[in-house]
């Protein structure tokens, strides 16, 4: 009698021909079965997935707004995944790109309402950059202090960190009081009130497209990320700890030292970010973060932290999303938690295919003695 | 790693061949429709702006989604096909700015937006888009040419709601009615809807006390739950009203043997035993309204329509069917105040209380009292005799209780 053995080992190696396969296989498995859902609901896959795949550009007299928009959820994106992916380069599990996000938000909101109408857009600009930066990275730094000094856990913290955010800007967007002077004044019902007028950030026209300089400005800083990880000292630094506590020590870094500032320089570019979306909008909302610090984490790893990867994965998980939406906004039987499910299979049916780009199973038949 | 690619290959196989099938099958089912599609290209087409699915089946979205359907189809429209919506959009200027964008970009002549928060979006969607009507629910914002705002006359069926809760404490014997609220004065929604309430019970039973708990947010079914069995337990209240989504304070009123007051719509469904009638929003009114200028005067769209609020005397708002709970001869107060209050001689927030005398046939005569509208503090609201309070502060700025609300938690 045989017994089957079935065993999941470790692939030494998948050539990149292969691996690019897989995920062609993994998305074609997804799309098909996202394929079958819509047929069972009277929907022509074929057209859904061109609406879906084209952010129903076509035929679209104001396709335009649609890149634009395309922009501004991809901004934000990008950056908080590049920044995510710094902080899992060193193996801190920082979940917290929420939090810090949202801190970036209301910092760079408290300057844009406090010293905007006297400073002028300009500065004020700058100082809600570097507010946001700050009060991000500190957000996101306590807890690296923590992790060295007393050995907490980053991840329980950084998760919870999220959520004191997240209420504080609950309670902001709340609370009617003579303070708050992020609420519209004029509203009898509290509501978030805009500083568009007062500050916001620059676009370039282009014919009727208007260029959001936060893209330029963002590829810029990824551009600086990639050279700062593979050419300075300090990038070094960051690949040997992660690679090894125990290597570094040995080399004498200053590990501490290390984890402490990647982790602030992480958290601040989240902040950053959400600076970014904020300046853009012109108004603070308590969803804001519009999920980046979570969708950001499947980024990094899907780009398994690399900064030109992350590039295109963000890019394209943001084809999914806003075609997602756009897509179903015409079918009735669609509505958009549908369109969630769709990029869930295929997100992970993705994350499958990426397992096993590094992991085999191997069936194995054994004689019972 | 051969045969992993080729049961792989096999899986991959089968699943084309299904997708292959589906699509196959669905071209025929769905042909006629890509006619459509194409049919109406140049054709009329509704945009809408939820906060909830589509799909729900019950609660505030579904209700206005029920309503444009309906004002559609009376129209001649095709919700499959001249309908575009974005669903589960939050209260975030950014998020429903885009959605404006999605509904403009697919050919929308107007575009409802259903929730409060919607208001600056929509606002500025307006200004940006000129050749498209943007009409935006519970707000104040509007603008001379293609932007208003729609609400109505809750607060008038609340009044009957009340006039039947009111009936069935005189039989009962018990001064005490409940009302779980999902905010109090902090909304001049909620606290119109209470007050209201509370007046149309008065008029039939001056005894009466009502007992407010607040939920402190719109929807929260465990709280109302809870907050309903307060109210029964704590205050001996014997007929329980609400203001939130679900039909929770109902179950728990019939549960508990005493009777209700539902919202939104007929819960008689759920509290079978219990439920006597609830204030109901007849959306398809406003919509169709809106729909027929918008096809048909769009340039003049907000002239003729202008900020709607309606109420009993449009149909926008009324209650849903007395049920067999009722106490017998309702009915006939119910008609009798929706007549007075329809032909515009009297309304809510006045100076003038209603008594009702009722002949032998259960006939009921209406008398008019002049008598001030007092609020909790016994600051004179209206003086006796005085016209009804501003619409502005009904739906903007009302937050004072009358006289016989008792608020509890807080």
């Amino acid at each position: 009698m045989g017994k089957t053995r079935i065993r999941i080992v470790k692939r030494d190696g998948c050539a990149k021909r292969k691996k690019v396969l897989m995920y062609l296989i993994a998305i074609i498995v997804a799309l098909a079965i996202g394929a079958i859902l819509l047929s069972s609901l009277d929907v022509n896959p074929f057209q859904y997935y061109g609406k879906m795949f084209t952010m129903g550009m076509v035929d679209n007299h104001i396709a335009y707004r649609t890149v634009e928009n395309y922009i501004k959820a991809f901004v934000p994106l990008l950056l908080t995944s590049v920044a995510l992916a710094l902080s899992f380069k060193i193996r801190f599990w920082n979940i917290g790109g929420e939090g810090q996000f949202i801190i970036g938000a209301i910092a760079a909101t408290t300057i844009a309402f406090t010293c905007g109408p006297s400073l002028g857009p300009g500065l004020t600009i700058v100082l809600m950059l570097l507010a946001a930066m700050l009060s991000a990275g500190i957000y996101g730094g306590v807890i690296a202090l923590l992790k060295v000094k007393f050995k907490t856990n980053e991840t329980l913290l950084t998760l919870m960190f999220n959520y004191i955010a997240l209420y504080f800007l609950l309670y902001l967007g709340e609370t009617k009081a003579p303070w708050n002077f992020f609420l519209n004044p004029e509203s009898e019902r509290p509501i978030f009130g805009s500083f568009a007028d007062i500050v916001s950030f620059p676009t370039i026209m282009i014919g009727k497209f208007s260029l959001n300089l936060s893209l330029l400005f963002v590829i810029a800083i990824c551009v600086i990320i990639y050279i700062y990880l593979k050419r300075t000292k300090q990038g070094y630094e960051i690949s040997v700890v992660g690679d090894s506590v125990g290597t570094a020590k040995y080399a004498g870094m200053k590990v501490n030292k290390i984890v402490l500032r990647t982790i602030f320089i992480s958290a601040a570019l989240i902040g950053l970010a959400g600076a970014l979306k904020v300046g853009t909008s012109g108004i603070l909302s308590t969803s804001i973060t519009d999920s980046v610090g979570w969708t950001g984490i499947i980024v990094a790893w899907l780009a398994k932290l690399n900064t030109i990867g992350i590039f295109v994965v963000a890019a394209l998980i943001c084809v999914l999303d806003t075609g997602s939406t756009i897509a179903s906004s015409t079918y009735s039987a669609i509505d958009a938690n549908f369109a969630d499910i769709l990029q869930g299979i295929i997100l992970f049916s993705v994350l499958v295919a990426d397992f096993f780009t590094r992991f085999k199973i191997v069936i194995s038949k054994k004689e019972e003695q | 790693m051969k045969k992993f690619i080729s049961t792989l290959a096999v899986m991959l196989l089968v699943l084309a061949m299904c997708f292959a099938f589906a699509a196959c099958g669905n071209d025929e089912t769905t042909n006629p429709d890509d006619e459509n599609v194409t049919g109406n290209e140049d054709g009329f087409k509704v945009g809408a702006i939820y906060i909830n699915s589509k799909n729900d089946t019950a609660g505030y979205t579904f209700k206005h989604h029920q309503g444009i359907t309906t004002a559609m189809e009376n129209l001649g429209l095709d919700p499959e096909t001249d309908l575009v919506i974005v669903d589960e959009v939050p209260e975030d200027t950014e998020a429903v700015l885009t959605a404006c964008d999605t509904l403009v970009g697919a050919g929308c002549n107007i575009v409802f937006g259903i929730s409060f928060g919607y208001i600056d979006a929509m606002e500025e969607a307006a200004a940006a888009y000129p050749e498209v009507i943007f009409s935006h629910a519970t707000g104040y914002k509007s603008n001379d040419t293609n932007f208003n705002n729609y609400f109505g006359r809750i607060y008038q069926a609340r009044y009957l709601a009340g006039i039947a809760a009111g009936l069935k404490s005189l039989e009962l014997g018990n001064n005490n009615i409940g009302f779980v609220s999902a905010y109090g004065t902090e909304y001049a929604e909620t606290c119109s809807g209470i007050n209201a309430f509370t007046l149309g019970a008065q008029s039939v039973n001056p005894d009466v006390q009502v007992h407010v708990n607040l939920i402190g947010t719109w929807a929260d079914e465990e709280l109302e739950k809870s907050l309903a069995q307060d109210l029964i337990d704590t205050y001996d209240c014997c007929v329980i009203a609400q203001h939130c989504d679900s039909a929770q304070p109902q179950i728990v009123a019939n549960d508990n043997g005493v009777f209700g007051c539902g919202y939104n719509s007929d819960m008689t469904a759920d509290a079978p035993q219990a439920h006597l009638t609830a204030p109901i929003w007849h959306w398809e009114v406003y919509y169709q309204l809106a729909m027929e200028n918008a096809m048909n005067d769009p340039a003049n769209f907000v002239a003729n329509v202008g900020n709607y609020y309606g109420g009993l005397a449009e149909g926008f708002v009324g209650i849903s069917p007395l049920s067999d709970n009722c106490v017998e001869g309702t009915q006939n107060y119910v008609d009798a105040v929706s007549e007075l209050i329809v032909s515009g001689e009297w309304d809510v927030f006045s100076g003038v209380k209603l008594t009702y005398d009722v002949a032998d046939d259960g006939t009921v005569t209406i008398n008019q009292n002049d008598a001030a509208l007092v609020d909790t503090e016994g600051n004179e609201i209206v003086a006796a005799g005085g016209a009804s309070v501003e619409d502005a502060v009904i739906t903007g700025s009302m937050n004072y209780f009358v006289q016989g609300v008792v608020l509890h938690n807080n």
